[in-house]
């Protein structure tokens, strides 16, 4: 396959999604919006009339092209994965260091993977980010189209995340939990330059792209690391900030409460958890696009994290100061300013009592 | 690292009331990424034509050669079975079997 005929399929594919976003989502919208202007009004009427909407010829098209923009995006005659594996060989040389160095992940061969993490192909990716020494790349190429709409500013959200954090606070040791191949860790590397950083994944192949990353980056401060965040090697009180970005959704409820379990572990008394991920649904239309979405791309645990009382389980936990605040992922994320087909971008924040 | 397991491919899910609509709209879009890509192509061959006098345009509809005709052979035989895959109906990837859902809120 040649890189020009890839690229342009892949523009294609994200042209297309574009328009998804945009006009199939407002015409959706204003679909429901009829919807349910119709129905006799009732504390029913939210759900019958979603109910009704995906009946909608045009909803059906626009749950379909959800589903098969991105399975043409990584499985399709130009998808990433075939484009990839072609390139294998010198992918793998940029990958793969050729000597073991202070940036080297620590990886555990004999690490049990969940069998959450190995029945589903999250994003419809082939194999997830377990089974093929590639997969990373594959991953990082993808993720630049997760957010259509941010195109080459897809980094803002991470940015922005970690800018959040950084007001008023400073840190001396951070744990991003879930770092995948450490788009989301980098971000605090280089705001936090005197703090160190442990980026933990289950999935080698992100690792060791995420310290390739590194050492190509010369960032000393951060080591990878293959672990459950659920049940770490850290000692107790070992962090300031414990993070993640988009991980809680693509995980099992009691995935989800022994992780909370082990970041007040490791967490110094004071000390912060803050997640990025999506849980604050604003009404009954944008919670089917969302129940949708974890249907449609392979991400079964979306609909567990939305309902999933957090500001009881994290009581419960110990933890204190608990918010749920909406996220704006870019500066025109807001409805108002532009209304596009958007995650429910939240921020989970709590924090472990001070002795 | 182990290499990806094969897998036994599940059924796709499917939206429409009939699923033939679902497969056959995994042709229409396979084609469009096709006819896409291939004005790319077309794109870019007329814009290196005009820059340079290398192509006689006049001679593009002669008769093939047998090597160009084995390799559009292949070609064709790639395209085909990229087009009419979806019509199969299964999963490139693990996802959720269903039929007609309807999420309750």
């Amino acid at each position: 396959m040649e890189t020009r005929e890839f690229e342009a399929a892949q523009e294609f594919l994200l042209a297309a999604k574009n328009y998804w976003t945009t006009t199939m989502y407002r015409t959706i919208k204003a679909t429901y919006a009829e919807l349910e202007a119709g129905l006799k009004e009732s504390s029913e009427r939210p759900t019958k009339a979603t109910e009704a909407l995906q009946k909608n010829t045009l909803y059906r098209y626009f749950a379909w092209l959800e589903r098969h923009l991105q399975r043409m995006k990584y499985s399709g005659r130009y998808g990433l994965v075939p484009f990839h594996s072609e390139r294998r060989s010198d992918l793998l040389k940029d990958i793969i260091a050729k000597h073991q160095d202070k940036f080297s992940p620590e990886l555990q061969p004999d690490l049990a993977l969940p069998n959450y993490y190995k029945n589903t192909d999250i994003h419809q990716h082939p194999g997830d980010l377990w089974s093929d020494e590639i997969a990373g790349v594959v991953y990082e190429f993808g993720a630049r189209s997760t957010t259509p709409l941010l195109g080459n500013s897809h980094d803002d959200l991470h940015s922005r995340f970690t800018s959040l954090l950084a007001d008023g606070s400073s840190y001396d040791q951070i744990l991003d939990m879930g770092c995948g191949f450490g788009k989301s860790t980098m971000p605090f590397v280089q705001r936090f330059p005197s703090a160190h950083i442990e980026g933990i994944d289950l999935s080698a192949p992100c690792l060791l792209l995420g310290a390739q990353r590194a050492r190509q980056a010369k960032h000393k401060n951060v080591h990878y690391e293959q672990m459950n965040a659920e049940q770490t090697s850290y000692e107790d009180e070992s962090f300031d900030l414990v993070t993640s970005t988009m991980l809680l959704h693509e995980i099992p409820t009691k995935a989800i409460k022994n992780l909370f379990d082990e970041a007040f572990r490791v967490l110094r008394p004071g000390g912060r958890m803050a997640h990025l991920d999506f849980h604050v649904i604003p009404d009954e239309f944008h919670r089917l696009l969302h129940y949708g979405h974890s249907v449609r791309n392979n991400e079964p645990f979306m609909r567990g994290l939305a309902e999933l009382d957090l500001k009881k389980v994290l009581s419960e936990k110990g933890f204190e100061n608990v918010e749920l605040s909406q996220f704006a992922e870019s500066e025109n994320a807001h409805p108002k300013a532009n209304d596009a087909w958007r995650f429910p971008w939240t921020v989970i924040s709590a924090t472990k009592p001070a002795d | 690292m182990s290499s990806k397991s094969k897998k036994t491919p599940r059924k796709e899910q499917h939206f429409f009331e009939d699923p033939a609509i679902d497969r056959l709209m995994g042709t229409v879009m396979a084609l469009a990424s096709e006819v896409f890509v291939l004005r790319t192509r077309l794109i870019d061959l007329e814009s290196q034509l005009a820059k340079s006098d290398l192509v006689d345009i006049t001679h593009l509809s002669t008769p093939t050669d047998a090597a160009q005709t084995n390799a559009t052979k292949a070609e064709a035989e790639a395209f085909s079975e990229a087009i009419l895959k979806p019509l199969l109906g299964l999963q490139d990837a693990l996802g959720a079997q269903f039929e007609n859902l309807v999420i309750k809120i």
